[in-house]
């Protein structure tokens, strides 16, 4: 088996385009997400066990870890849900050109920090 | 399953240095991968300097000047240098393209130059793509009516014959289908981009009297929905065509359609 044929490299050269970035991303924070979304109705669910719990959750939402955690899930859902509108319009079959799958793939880059930064003010003044 | 590393037989080594000869000031180094089916090593990656005074324009016109002048060891498909064939399709600069209509200049620094990525090596830049023929079978990529129409002329409107354009000039280079992660990680049953193209080509085709066969056919978690509009297809194409738009559109097609 010493002759076997190898296998051409693949991922380890391949340039990474806008496009395959915002879709392999798009996939991580689909996973996460649905990850978080059960996480936190197991959370909610401990509010009804009493006050203690209550106080527990908010010491950890105020702390370093806990506030970087919140950042790092609200640009998860904002990248996942403005990917996903790009993905309804690509299933409507638009938008498939090479130039116009790069500006939204920066779109949607750009347009999920910017949402962070606005959920987290707004989520701020409320609390 | 995802297999992110090369399997150990196909780990790439550094491989020999090919020193300009000429003296001249105008080199551009070259990365090639090589593989000899019976030396039993693993790939490894050679350095030629290449003088570009004296090349033409193109990434093939370098591959010959290789060969011709530095090393004749060297293997590589080629036949028509004018973007009509399909045989020189290989990785140059981390993208897929045909070689000889890729102009050198457009990739900067070191040139470096791949196999079309996952596919089982013959030699040096020659794979195996009797995988992908396969599947091109599968789908039957033939005019299909009933036996009463052989004997006459199908017409076609001149809007029918349009939906064609845009698919039927693909040449099977399979820089598409090799550029698709998907096609990587599940090329043995996912159909990837040049076959769903073709199988869109005549699908679309109305003189064809298969559609919904076709339909049925390739309506499958895995020969279609593996697609997961990566994009680096329509990117790749040398051609200019779109297989990602196409693959929407049979999506499209199944969704709107009672089968």
């Amino acid at each position: 088996m010493e002759n076997k044929e190898p296998l051409s490299p693949h991922i380890q050269i391949y340039r990474w385009h806008v496009s395959s970035l915002v879709s392999i991303s798009h996939r991580i924070t689909g996973i996460i997400n649905i990850i978080v979304i059960t996480f936190i109705c197991f959370w909610v669910s401990l509010l009804l066990l009493g006050e203690n719990n209550y106080l527990m959750i908010n010491f950890f939402l105020k702390s370093f870890l806990g506030k970087f955690i919140i950042l790092a899930i609200t640009w998860s859902f904002s990248f996942q849900m403005l990917s996903e509108i790009r993905h309804i319009i690509m299933s409507l079959g638009y938008g498939f050109k090479v130039q116009t799958t790069k500006i939204t793939g920066f779109l949607v880059i750009f347009g999920s920090l910017i949402f962070t930064i606005i959920f987290y003010i707004i989520g701020k003044n409320f609390i | 399953m995802v297999q992110l590393n090369l399997p150990k037989n196909s780990k790439i080594k550094k491989g020999k240095y090919f020193s300009d000869k000429t003296g001249s000031k105008n080199i551009k180094k070259v990365n090639i991968y090589r593989w000899d089916p019976s030396s039993g090593e693993n790939p490894r990656i050679d350095t030629y300097e290449v003088d570009l005074g004296d090349c033409p324009s193109k990434v093939l016109d370098i591959l010959n000047k290789i060969k011709n002048e530095i090393d004749s060891t060297i293997a590589y498909r080629r036949s028509c240098a004018h973007g009509v064939c399909g045989s020189c399709a290989m990785n140059m600069g981390g993208k897929n393209g045909l070689a000889c209509t890729q102009p050198h200049a457009e990739i900067d620094g070191d040139l470096d130059i791949y196999p079309l990525p996952h596919l089982k090596v013959k030699k040096d830049l020659i794979c195996d793509l009797d995988g992908l023929y396969k599947q091109y079978q599968s789908i039957e990529p033939w005019l299909k009516s009933s036996s009463n129409s052989e004997t006459s002329e199908i017409i076609q409107s001149k809007e029918d014959r349009k939906k064609l354009d845009g698919a039927y000039e693909c040449i099977m280079c399979a820089c598409c289908s090799t550029s698709c992660p998907s096609y990587w990680w599940n090329g043995d049953k996912y159909l990837g981009p040049a076959v769903l193209l073709q199988a869109y080509r005549w699908i679309i085709d109305s003189r064809d009297e298969e559609r919904e066969k076709r339909l049925k056919k390739v309506a499958d978690e895995l020969k279609l929905y593996r697609c997961h509009t990566i994009l680096n297809c329509t990117s790749a194409c040398p051609k200019g065509l779109n297989p990602a738009k196409a693959i929407a559109e049979i999506k499209k097609m199944l969704a709107t359609s009672n089968l």
